[in-house]
């Protein structure tokens, strides 16, 4: 696993790519694996948490995020502007690797977060299928790493399919699916790939306050028992988390 | 020179008065990739129970202004599992450990002191914890007299006992000081809950959670002031504290030392950037040894 590391970080640029949605990219040489994801805060007492978020882009010399505003934390974040500091730990949890062969990416709406990234180090052959509610955002960051199929329930949008990405996708023919979204979304797609025999991996969010494994403040319930989503995910296979998984009703 | 923060408790001395609170260090090993814990007094594990414990459901955390509600629920692989595989990883990070546990009643106190070896610093009694279903945080002194009592003819190492900030934590700390407790922790979190608008209902499947962080820092300093002038052992004040001003309040209040939690949520730099800035006070101000100011704000 890549060593952990907290440092203060320059913004380098932030701008609002769609109604309520943040693209913020800060300075500086960092290492991550796809899938893993970064505490950023830069305020003092209040909120008291950092924010988690997925690596979105990462390039020499930057590292960028993808995220909607949502609470207190993200409306901070928002208003960061270029050289602005932001407190930065990570690489934190684990990330997910490709499987040999032709490979798909699902995102739903803000969950295609972490999957830009993941394309760019995955490579071809790859379909990444991005969902939307409205209208779409961030595909044409896409599309150099794969062909890129979109879906919204929208309609407006040519060349898009009106409904949602989970009746636009056919897992059979790929070696493995990646995807990230909302719950919903995620064990809809989870019923196609277990139909297909495709593995599903699947990226997941919680509340998390350490970030680093110490609180068990994200601790979620497996088919191997509770885990720290911080720590032994945020990526996971979803029969892990989707299919015999005990409901987490306290002991 | 250095201004010395070692401070001296009943039965052995802290290289610093500064201590990572149960529950949100973890066993040391995640923050010990951050930084070398050799600089604070010691590291309180996460709670540990006879049994293994899964927790609570999600979620488990919710923020308030300068607050943090939790509802974690000992999750722990139980006290084997953690004497066998984590102990004799963790006794290596190069810090004192201090063991926290709970029990259900006097007798899994003496069992859980019972399995506890004697090469751990100290074992803290978890009298506190808000979040065990169907149990009140809230003991009453004779309660605690029992639990402490329970535990001491099984450990005759440093005992600390860590109290809940409600009902009579007077009579609690009192009652624990004469069932042989070495030092009383005060205090865990307070009670509270969060009401989700949506859903209507309670954010926590328990419906109360544990309060921490900036927002109770004025309510545990006016309980340690409390508890220091009327209990003989030392007090460890603990609750909001994230800046080495924080921490050197407690002191003054007369606590011997102090446990910082939350904060290290803030920041997971929180604990050597705490020791620094008391470090900074007291060179500032002329002062050797951090034992000169203890009590040094109590009205006499």
């Amino acid at each position: 696993m890549s060593p952990l590391e907290f440092r203060e970080a320059p913004v380098l640029d932030q701008r609002e790519v769609a109604p309520n949605i943040f693209l913020l990219r800060v300075g500086g040489e960092f290492h991550a694996l796809p899938g893993q994801f970064f505490l950023l805060r830069a305020w003092g007492l209040h909120p008291p948490l950092s924010r988690p978020m997925s690596v979105f882009d990462l390039s020499p010399g930057s590292l960028s995020f993808a995220y909607a505003v949502r609470g207190e934390g993200t409306r901070l974040l928002s208003r960061l502007r270029p050289g602005d500091i932001v407190q930065v730990l990570g690489p934190l949890g684990k990330g997910w690797s490709r499987a040999e062969g032709k490979v798909a990416l699902v995102g739903g709406g803000m969950g295609l977060a972490p999957l830009l990234f993941t394309a760019k180090v995955f490579g071809r052959p790859l379909h990444i299928f991005l969902g939307f509610k409205g209208e779409p955002f961030l595909v044409e960051e896409f599309l150099p790493f794969g062909e890129v199929y979109v879906a919204t329930e929208k309609p407006g949008y040519p060349g898009a399919f009106l409904g949602l990405v989970t009746e636009a996708f056919e897992p059979r023919g790929y070696a493995a699916v990646y995807a990230c979204g909302p719950r919903p979304m995620l064990e809809a797609l989870y019923e196609k790939c277990r139909a297909a025999g495709v593995p599903l991996h699947v990226s997941l969010e919680e509340r998390l306050a350490c970030g680093i494994g110490a609180c068990f403040g994200c601790t979620i319930f497996t088919k191997r028992g509770p885990v720290r989503l911080c720590r032994e995910g945020p990526v996971f296979r979803a029969d892990e988390v989707f299919d015999g998984a005990r409901s987490f009703r306290g002991t | 020179m250095e201004p010395d923060l070692s401070v001296g408790l009943r039965n052995w001395r802290l290289a610093s008065p500064v201590i990572a609170a149960a529950g949100t260090f973890g066993f040391g090993e995640e923050y010990a990739e951050l930084y070398d814990l050799a600089i604070l007094g010691a590291v309180v594990t996460k709670t540990l129970t006879l049994c293994p414990r899964a927790g609570n459901p999600q979620p488990r955390l919710w923020e308030t202004p300068c607050g943090l509600l939790n509802s974690i629920g000992l999750e722990n692989p139980g006290i084997d599992a953690f004497c066998q595989e984590i102990l004799p990883r963790v006794l290596r990070l190069g810090v004192p450990i201090v063991v926290s546990v709970f029990g259900d009643d006097p007798e899994e106190y003496g069992e859980l002191a019972r399995r506890i070896p004697p090469n751990v610093a100290a074992l803290e009694l978890n009298l506190s914890c808000p979040n065990v279903p169907g149990k009140s945080p809230v003991l009453a002194p004779t309660e605690v007299a029992a639990r402490v009592a329970a535990a001491r003819a099984s450990w005759s190492g440093e005992l600390w006992v860590k109290i809940s900030p409600e009902g009579d934590y007077l009579g609690s700390a009192l009652a624990a000081q004469d069932a042989g407790a070495d030092a009383i922790v005060a205090v865990n979190t307070f009670r509270g809950m969060a009401i989700d608008l949506e859903r209507r209902a309670p954010v926590f499947a328990n419906v109360m959670a544990g309060l921490s962080g900036p927002a109770i820092k004025p309510l545990s300093l006016r309980i340690v002031y409390e508890l220091c002038g009327v209990l003989h052992i030392p007090v460890i004040g603990c609750g909001g504290i994230t800046s080495g001003r924080d921490a050197l309040e407690f002191i003054f209040a007369g606590a011997h030392a102090v446990q910082v939690g939350t904060a290290n949520f803030l920041h997971p730099l929180a604990l050597p950037r705490i020791i620094r800035e008391m470090q900074e006070y007291l060179r500032s101000q002329g002062i050797r040894n951090i034992e000169e100011v203890r009590g040094c704000a109590r009205k006499r």
